[in-house]
């Protein structure tokens, strides 16, 4: 029989709930899905969808409009994705942009004509180390040079053509991660569930000083006996690789070479809290990964890892998923990222309630980044005693830092905590720089005059992201890229964020061109102020920081830009 | 007060509605120490004491959203400002409000939002009630800090008969998207993309006329700003009413006397009918009539309908009978009924609303009493309702020959006529409605309240069945079980006896004998969001499915809570206007709908052959008209 279009359209999202199910919860994996068989989601998609859900379908439009990652727009059939993270343009992505112009006949935002390429920007794909770097679909492409732009259109073309898959070309990450390569494959695991009860697990995480990894640094002990305190049969471990904190890849690299790590430490955290279901929200960016991950943890529930009775122990049942981002860096935020993962727009919620006694689905949920989860795993493996030994009184064990910019030796590094911002430069070979970016964008800029600031609690105490930049970077420039990706990234919700940000950049413009009354200025700067104190999440909160710190560092360049002839 | 919803609603941002057991703890409001249930929020606790937060995405009748972040206070101990209306009391705590800091990223919150507000007060409808303008006042705003815009960024959706949206005034605050979601269930508008281009769209950005839209105008009175106003067409009327071949008259529903003078300034719940009528004569019209005749009219059709479905399908065991009944007054409901569920339309009574069926009734009735030539006539309706300017425009409104009703002007919108015209509204003389209609009955007065229509329905049924007073059974024939503000409730009215069948009925029931020990079971339903989980309900063969009669208004409290009363609203003030609507019927010689005199005139006169008779069923009656959902 011959379907009409929309007959098609109904019979493929029926199919689709079979396997992923007809749960509001799974509306962006939904929309995801039918973009695959589709290339972007429909109105009438978007409408059969809500009605399946029973949802109105405007709130369907409300999700679909907030994640970059949904079409709602037939876009071509290779979407390239160019990064526009600092380390990106230090390396020349701004090239490489214009040659994909050139060759391709086509301004950014638009597709060729034959419906074969879009040309989009994007916000940083992880792959800050190998800038520029690209994403042609789920495929990722780094390294990148204007000629070789050429090579890989051409290989699309000739896929295409002979129905080969695209393989992404990625080098080698520089890593030195010891203590994850020296673990003995669950050995944490085992420990716990021969000699630990589920109390003992959080208490000996607590007395092991471990803070979060994901930026916010919350004690990981602590935070794991809440949740198991809190009053709930059903409870959640969500493991945070949403990564989206532009310079940072370091989650990436754990994923592919440690995933059974990070699996390993949800399921320390599901025996400790005494929940049944853990989901990995990995971003959109990160697809490539996905089947890796997939066989590893099919290999695990293979190996009792995962399961009933796991490692025969009675009553201890866990599993995880694996549950896509669609493009939002808002939602690394943990209640966005519960938000999108109950099938809405990724804005972050009111608190309190906190995760821990009102998440998922209103259950205690635990959301931890991949790094403190495989940490947690090395110190229940080795004991307390270990990792205490390493770092600092207030800072204890060790971080990995994601390395890029201008540096000879960019890559992941596992450094104790407590070393100085020169130490790390000397390690990377990044002498002489002007400055330096701690934490992400979000974090601290930190200039030449206090490299000698201790990465630790008790001071820099954030984020893995270490992006450097030479003497010759334009610290307007730097200003002006954080905050296109802030304006961009912002959920929207909060007036500061929404529009304040916009404020700052545009004021950044002003100073480029040299046309920013000293009044004006202050007043951006106690804007800034009212933005961080205002904001909802920590996006709003720390987005400010760079135009705080270029005004205080770097006035004299700021101020000083070349007259323009009149 | 509890309208609000029957569950929370569906989106998973908190209320603050601390548990009956709710520890007591102690915190300190600007020095002011109070003690508060553990879960109050902070903007409430500092509410009890007389400290005033500015506000702007909060509102009374809906969930908090905390996003506009003007609410903003300093909060000991805590890293950044905390929005008070977000924040709920966990712990003793020690709040500032009044500090450099908050006022200063007070101020800076209203720079930012005059920053994106395009728009002139001086021309906006909301010009001297806008929430913006009075905190701009209120924060000392005296210049553009951070610019402001000179053109508009999007086009003005005037494509709805109701509702206008001009998002060049939007601030964001989503009051109108929790409004149509939680209040009304309908979820036509949304936040739609992120970052600086968030905005409030309908499904993908259609114009309103297209999409899912009930019109019942929530929207507009939960908005802050005149971003949201309805189709005014106060100067088409004034056109007619300066045109000397128009004969202009209005009809005026019950909940716009009861909320008008808020308009002028006077305390919620202040009735004006009298005045009201005054004013309406010097503005120009014609002839002034009361709505309630025509619901005085609804009540008997709607009734009768009622007990021939009852008597199908308890008599004649006629299967295909739809019970309950619902009520079909209420044009937001009935176009909610249309799009959502299109399986249940035939238990939708038939009757027009009282709108339409007076607009009717004028262009022939009275027209030929009166010897004016319909077409040259002009039937205006005050209305509390945006819903109404959409109901006659429907294209089946028209069984006088002519479009049956022209105008629907809400309660705002006759104000603003009132006022240009330099009448000053409380201090004007009282003067009675026009000939040949005069006064109506008080049961049709409580229309505008919910529960209103059962009550007029009951009172009417009581005294037909039975052949008594109803004051037999209800002190003052106040019918108290159907009043009440809970969102949807039950009322079960035993018929204990029953009497001879009245003359006008004796043509369609024999006698009353197969209702005898019977009890009538109805509902009461306001707030289109508890419409939806009582269909829902029905569906799933829960207690409402046993009613006999439901009544549904689209808008909680009912229409004096309309989208077209006056703004602000809340639980309270909606409350006030409601004992109003009571005080007005309770002062009405008539208080029945079947002893209304020019309700049996008519149908002596003119609906010869009978309440749900040929004539009435031309006249009164109607259908409706599966839309749906889906939108192409
Ligand atoms: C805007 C924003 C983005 C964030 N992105 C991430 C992220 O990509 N990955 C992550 O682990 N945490 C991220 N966080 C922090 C999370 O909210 C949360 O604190 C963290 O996942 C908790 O895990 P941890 O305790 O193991 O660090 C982000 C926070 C904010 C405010
Ligand atoms: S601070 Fe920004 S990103 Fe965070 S909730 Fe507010 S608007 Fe959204
Ligand atoms: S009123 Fe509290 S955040 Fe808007």
């Amino acid at each position: 029989m011959l379907l009409t279009g929309q007959d098609n359209e109904k019979a493929v999202i029926k199919e689709l709930m079979k396997t992923i199910g007809s749960e509001r919860s799974e509306l962006i994996p939904l929309l995801l899905a039918y973009q695959d068989e589709f290339g972007y989601v429909s109105e009438f998609a978007m409408q059969y969808i809500a009605d399946q859900l029973k949802i109105p379908a405007n709130e369907v439009y409300g999700v679909a409009t907030f994640f970059h990652f949904i079409n709602k727009q037939p876009k071509g059939k290779f979407i390239i994705r160019l990064s526009r993270d600092m380390s990106s343009i230090m390396k020349g992505a701004k090239s490489v942009a214009r040659q994909l112009r050139n060759d391709l006949g086509i301004r950014i935002g638009e597709t060729t004509p034959d419906g074969m390429f879009t040309l989009e920007w994007t916000s940083c794909i992880g792959m800050n180390y190998q800038a520029p770097a690209m994403m042609v679909n789920n495929e990722v492409f780094s390294n990148l040079t204007p000629p070789m732009v050429h090579r890989i259109i051409e290989e699309c073309r000739q896929e295409v053509r002979t129905r080969r898959p695209t393989v992404g070309n990625v080098g080698e990450t520089f890593s030195s991660i010891l203590s994850y390569s020296s673990h003995a494959p669950n050995s944490a695991l085992t420990r716990a569930v021969e000699e630990m009860t589920p109390v003992d697990v959080a208490s000996e995480l607590t007395v092991s000083g471990l803070k979060g990894r994901g930026g916010a640094g919350f004690p990981t002990g602590v935070k794991w006996s809440l949740a198991s305190k809190a009053e709930g049969d059903v409870k959640y471990i969500i493991c945070n690789a949403d990564e989206g904190e532009p310079g940072t890849f370091k989650d990436r690299v754990l994923l592919g070479k440690y995933a059974d790590l990070v699996f390993e430490g949800m399921t320390l955290a599901g025996y400790a809290v005494g929940a049944r279901e853990g989901i990995v929200y990995l971003r959109y960016e990160y697809t490539h990964l996905r089947p890796h991950l997939e066989a590893v943890l099919e290999a695990r529930r293979q190996a009792n890892l995962l399961g009933e009775n796991i490692l025969g122990k009675d009553g201890f049942c866990f599993d995880i998923r694996i549950h896509m981002g669609a493009g939002a860096y808002v939602c690394g935020e943990e209640t966005a990222l519960i938000e999108s993962l109950e099938g809405r727009r990724g804005e972050p919620r009111n608190r309190p309630p906190y995760p821990v006694e009102k998440g998922l689905h209103g259950r205690p949920t635990v959301v931890n980044n991949v790094e403190t989860l495989a940490t947690a795993s090395c110190i229940i493996a080795r004991g307390v005693n270990w990792f205490t030994s390493i770092g600092t009184e207030r800072s204890k064990g060790f971080k990995l830092f994601s390395v890029s910019g201008d540096c000879e030796r960019p890559g992941v590094y596992e450094l104790p905590w407590g070393m100085t911002v020169r130490q790390l430069l000397e390690l990377v070979d990044g002498v002489g720089a002007k400055a330096v970016q701690v934490g992400g964008y979000t974090g601290e800029l930190v200039p030449a005059s206090q490299f000698d600031r201790v990465m630790g609690y008790e001071d820099l105490g954030i984020g893995g992201s270490i992006i450097v930049y030479g003497q010759g970077r334009d610290m307007l420039e730097v200003a002006e890229n954080y905050l296109e990706f802030f304006v961009e990234e912002s959920c929207g919700q909060c007036t500061g964020c929404r529009i304040g940000n916009q404020k700052l950049l545009d004021g950044v413009r002003l100073l480029q061109k040299g046309t920013c009354s000293n009044r004006y200025l202050n007043d951006l700067i106690g804007l800034s102020h009212s933005i961080k104190s205002t904001s909802k999440c920590g996006l709003g909160q720390a987005s400010p920081n760079v135009f705080v710190a270029i005004n205080e560092h770097f006035k004299e360049e700021i101020m000083a830009r070349p007259v323009l002839a009149a | 007060m509890n309208d609000k919803p029957m569950q929370t609603a569906t989106h998973s941002h908190s209320t603050f509605i601390p548990g009956p057991d709710a520890a007591m703890i102690d915190i300190s409001i600007d020095g002011i120490e109070l003690k508060v249930a553990q879960g109050t929020s902070i903007l409430d606790a500092a509410r009890q004491v007389g400290v005033r937060i500015p506000t702007l995405c909060h509102h009374d009748d809906l969930c908090t959203a905390g996003v506009c972040r003007i609410c903003v206070v300093e909060v000991e101990g805590a890293r950044t400002l905390q929005a008070s209306c977000a924040t709920p009391v966990t712990q003793p705590i020690s709040v500032k409000t009044n500090t450099p800091k908050v006022r200063s990223a007070r101020r800076h919150i209203i720079d930012l939002l005059l920053a994106e507000h395009y728009g002139d007060c001086n021309t906006c409808k909301r010009n001297n009630n806008c929430e913006l303008q009075s905190l701009a006042a209120e924060y000392g705003v005296d210049f553009y800090r951070f610019g402001h815009p000179t053109e508009p960024k999007y086009a003005i959706d005037r494509s709805s008969p109701s509702i206008v949206r001009d998002m060049n005034k939007c601030v964001l605050c989503r009051r109108c998207v929790r409004a149509c979601e939680e209040l009304q269930g309908v979820g036509c508008l949304t936040v739609a993309s992120r970052s600086s281009r968030a905005h409030v769209a309908t499904f993908a950005s259609k114009p309103l006329a297209n999409v899912v839209c009930i019109n019942c105008g929530q929207c507009i009175n939960h908005c802050p700003t005149g971003a949201l106003t309805e189709l005014d067409q106060t100067d088409e009327v004034w056109t007619m009413i300066e045109d000397p071949t128009k004969h202009v008259v209005i009809q005026t529903a019950p909940s716009p006397r009861a909320g008008m003078g808020e308009c002028f300034g006077l305390e919620p719940g202040t009735p004006v009918t009298q005045q009201l009528n005054t004013a309406l004569k010097r503005v120009g019209f014609d002839a002034v009539f009361d709505t309630n005749h025509t619901a005085d009219l609804t009540i008997i059709e709607e009734g009768t309908e009622l007990i021939l479905r009852l008597y199908k399908a308890l008599v004649e065991k006629d299967e295909s009978v739809k019970l309950p009944q619902f009520t079909s007054c209420s044009p937001g409901w009935v176009k909610y009924m249309e799009h959502f569920h299109t399986n249940r339309l035939d238990h939708l009574s038939s009757a027009k609303s009282p709108q339409q069926m007076f607009g009717s009734l004028l262009k022939t009735y009275y027209a030929e009493k009166k010897g004016v030539d319909p077409a040259d006539m002009v039937v205006v309706a005050l209305m509390p309702c945006t819903a109404k300017k959409f109901e006659c425009n429907r294209p089946e409104m028209n069984s006088s020959g002519f479009k049956d009703v022209d105008y629907g002007l809400t309660t705002r919108e006759l104000a603003g006529m009132i006022k240009e015209s330099g009448i000053d509204l409380p201090k004007l003389p009282e003067a009675p409605f026009d000939a040949p209609f005069g006064e109506a009955s008080g049961a049709g007065a409580i229309f505008g309240a919910t529960g209103g229509v059962m009550e007029a329905a009951l009172r009417s049924v009581i005294e037909m069945v039975t052949g008594k007073q109803v004051e037999d059974f209800y002190d003052h024939a106040n019918i108290l079980p159907v009043r009440g503000i809970e969102g949807a409730r039950l009322a079960e009215i035993p018929i204990t006896e029953v009497g001879p069948v009245p003359d006008l009925l004796k043509h369609l029931v024999p006698n009353w004998d197969w209702l005898k020990g019977a009890t009538l079971k109805v509902g009461v339903v306001h707030g289109t969001a508890n419409a939806k989980q009582v269909m829902e309900d029905i569906e799933a063969g829960g207690p409402f499915s046993e009613c006999h009669f439901i009544e549904f208004m689209a808008c909680p409290g009912g229409c004096l809570g309309g989208g077209g009363q006056p703004i602000p609203t809340s639980p309270e003030i909606r409350a006030k206007r409601s004992q109003a609507i009571y005080q007005i019927d309770a002062n009405y010689a008539v208080r029945k709908s079947h002893e209304n005199p020019m309700v049996l005139q008519l149908y002596q006169e003119f609906l010869t052959d009978g309440p749900c008779g040929h004539i009435s069923h031309h006249h009164l009656h109607t259908h409706y008209q599966a839309r749906g959902k889906f939108i192409g």
